[in-house]
């Protein structure tokens, strides 16, 4: 399972894709089984760039019934600094809570691969 | 301090004019992020992991009051109500907008601020003591060469595209707060048998993936040929240095491969086509003297009945003199220690509330002075002793006055993963960890002096080599690890750590920081520091201690 994520080019805030559009909580992000249309999914986001910067595909683990990204640099991504409770982890909720207690580790391949490729 | 001239403001204001363009061109496709990004890096604003962030200089690290209101009142506006003070003496904004900065940028130049040589491959900010001005130790007022320096390398068109970033320490005490053996270039103040002044010269200090602490390439430069001493070493170090691997492209790298000697030599035969042409006219560092004239301090007893009284009063200020207040070259007048590292809290970080304090009382008990060490804390450098109880009891009430300066728990931590796109592992929950272990405040004093270091990865802007205790995040298969070195110094003793054995899981380190100390307290002969029973000891009962309890 994917999901495809960027920052926002006129804020930095951590976006998903959703059908099109880019959505800031994780829990609406569009999850892809299937790879041939996250990388279609990437390379549509990859195409907006007045809109986000850096797109690219993380890796999903299932947490507590829903998903969360197996990298914990995405996780903090999705979620927020852990010294302060003021990213977007502040909202709370379920899928706040499955990213806070989802495990798994592994190295966020996409952004790997985005920095291979620069 | 340094009053900016018109040219300055102008410079300034230019410089945000010309950002608004850029950025509006960007937004607006008109160019891409691949030509953007090396003109928002110069203005010190980086992309990171959940917004962008801007990098504030804070030239040789001092402020007035009105700057620091400012920057409270940018970290209100445009953050999230604080800011975050680094190991170069700059404050970093963490949540910042890309479309806000022309606006913040306009508002720092309001107040003869910018974020100019915070980023990219220049000359950095400077680092110089924070207690210039105020210790009776130095030998002539660091600032004043500093000022120099950044009127010097700012927009010199010879050293903007240096093979990689540069950045330079001055100090002019023995004592050195400036880690100036482990710059690119560290400066420190001598004074030759003649009673003329000059410079030790040492190049090639640095910390990152490869440290080393700077060799001394010059015992003596007469302190009117600073400049065309630098212009030379920087321009061996544009000539050779390594444009084809940025892992190898900062000076320290050209000076080991070459030698100190064979670069010394280089460097003197450069210096020598120079001539003084480029130096400092005298009259030029008169005028900029005259900014650091002292200030009009009045002739106090060295004895203030209201400060020993209150400290025999009051516990919690005499242990706040014992550890936060240093001797002041003036008679009746002391250095106070501002502490960013309340326990539990983030280190370095400030609230844009905690600005303001810090800046009505420098404005009111201060002489309008606040610095800014490379320990991430804040120092109020010229208060009467008299005053001393109602400044603590301020800072206090402000959560900024944790007695522990150069204790346990004075930690310097960078962002790590919880902010910055560089980082493999998290720094700041481990300071925050270890420093909960160390609350106690008799038992911090019984430890003593140790400094605890900790970077997110390699590039090691917590400085972790030179930390007594020095800890390294480094990514195994995803999961957060960290490697301990003991015994560095980022001091006048300088050393690099030393590595103490494989890296630790997160849930690990502070209990290992737990066990060191216990075997630094079990080894401790005398008055001995843990860096000096570790110098004596060497890494084995340490380690022993560590992994006997990891296994």
């Amino acid at each position: 399972m994917k999901a495809l994520t960027a920052n926002r080019l006129s804020d930095g805030e951590v976006v998903f894709w959703k059908g099109g559009q880019w959505v800031e909580r994780f829990g609406d992000a569009e999850v892809f089984a299937d790879d041939e249309a996250a990388i279609a999914a990437e390379a549509h986001g990859k195409n907006q760039p007045t809109v986000v910067v850096d797109a690219y595909l993380i890796d999903l683990v299932e947490s507590e019934g829903l998903w969360a990204p197996v990298s914990f640099r995405e996780r903090i991504r999705a979620l927020g600094p852990t010294n302060l409770n003021h990213g977007k982890q502040e909202e709370g909720g379920a899928a706040i809570q499955a990213l806070q207690h989802a495990h798994g580790a592994a190295r966020s391949s996409g952004r790997v691969n985005l920095i291979k490729r620069k | 301090m340094y009053q900016y001239d018109t040219i300055d403001k102008a410079m300034l204001e230019d410089r945000a004019a010309e950002f608004r363009g850029q950025v509006a061109r960007r937004l607006a496709g008109e160019i891409t992020e691949d030509q953007f990004k090396p003109i928002r890096l110069m203005n010190g604003l980086y992309l990171q992991l959940h917004a962008y962030m801007l990098r504030v200089a804070i030239p040789y690290g001092t402020l007035n009051p009105t700057q620091l209101r400012k920057l409270a009142w940018i970290a209100r506006t445009y953050d999230k109500g604080y800011g975050h003070f680094t190991t170069r003496t700059n404050l970093q904004f963490h949540w910042i907008k890309l479309a806000d900065t022309p606006e913040i940028l306009d508002q720092l130049a309001s107040v003869d601020l910018h974020a100019i040589q915070t980023s990219g491959n220049c000359i950095r900010n400077v680092t110089s003591d924070p207690y210039a001005g105020a210790t009776a130790e130095e030998l002539d007022d660091p600032r004043v060469w500093a000022e120099a320096m950044r009127q010097w390398s700012t927009f010199h068109p010879e050293f903007s595209f240096l093979p990689r970033k540069f950045k330079i320490a001055i100090t002019a005490a023995p004592k050195d707060r400036t880690a100036a053996k482990v710059h690119d270039i560290g400066l420190v103040l001598r004074r030759a048998r003649d009673g003329a002044l000059g410079f030790e010269v040492m190049v090639g200090g640095g910390l990152g993936r490869t440290p080393y602490v700077g060799p001394t390439i010059r015992e003596f430069l007469p302190a009117n040929r600073l400049f065309s001493y630098l212009e030379a070493i920087l321009r061996v170090y544009n000539r050779h240095g390594r444009r084809d691997n940025a892992f190898k492209a900062r000076i320290k790298i050209l000076v080991a491969a070459l030698g100190k000697e064979e670069f010394a030599r280089q460097v003197e035969a450069e210096w020598a086509k120079i001539g003084d042409s480029t130096d400092l006219p005298d009259t030029e560092l008169a005028r900029i003297r005259g900014a650091f004239a002292p200030k009009s301090f009045e002739t106090l007893p060295a004895r203030s009945e209201a400060f020993e009284t209150a400290k025999a009063a009051d516990p919690a200020f005499a242990r706040f003199v014992r550890n936060n207040v240093k001797p002041h070259k003036k008679p009746g007048y002391a250095i106070v220690d501002v502490s960013l590292k309340a326990i539990g809290d983030t280190p370095g970080d400030a609230s844009a509330e905690q600005m303001e304090v810090v800046a009505d009382l420098a404005e009111r008990y201060g002489q309008g002075d606040v610095r800014v060490t490379h320990e991430q804390n804040l120092v109020l450098p010229h208060v009467k002793l008299d005053d001393l109880p109602v400044v603590h009891a301020a800072l206090a009430a402000a959560g900024l006055a944790t007695p522990n300066i150069n204790l346990i728990s004075d930690i310097i931590a960078c962002p790590g993963l919880d902010y910055c796109a560089l980082a493999n592992a998290r720094a700041i929950p481990i300071a925050q960890h270890i420093a909960e272990k160390f609350r106690d405040q008799e038992r911090a004093e019984r430890v003593g002096e140790l400094k605890i270091k900790i970077s997110g990865c390699i590039n090691a802007c917590g400085h972790h080599h030179v930390g007594h205790i020095g800890i390294l995040g480094v990514d195994k298969k995803g999961e957060e690890f960290y490697q301990l070195t003991l015994g560095g110094s980022g001091a006048e003793d300088a050393t690099v750590g030393q590595i103490l054995g494989p890296a630790l899981p997160y849930d690990r380190v502070a209990d290992a920081v737990d066990t060191l100390v216990d075997v630094y307290l079990r080894e401790r002969q005398g008055d001995e520091r843990f860096l000096d029973t570790f110098r004596r000891t060497g890494t084995a009962p340490f380690k022993e201690a560590v992994y006997a309890d990891v296994h």
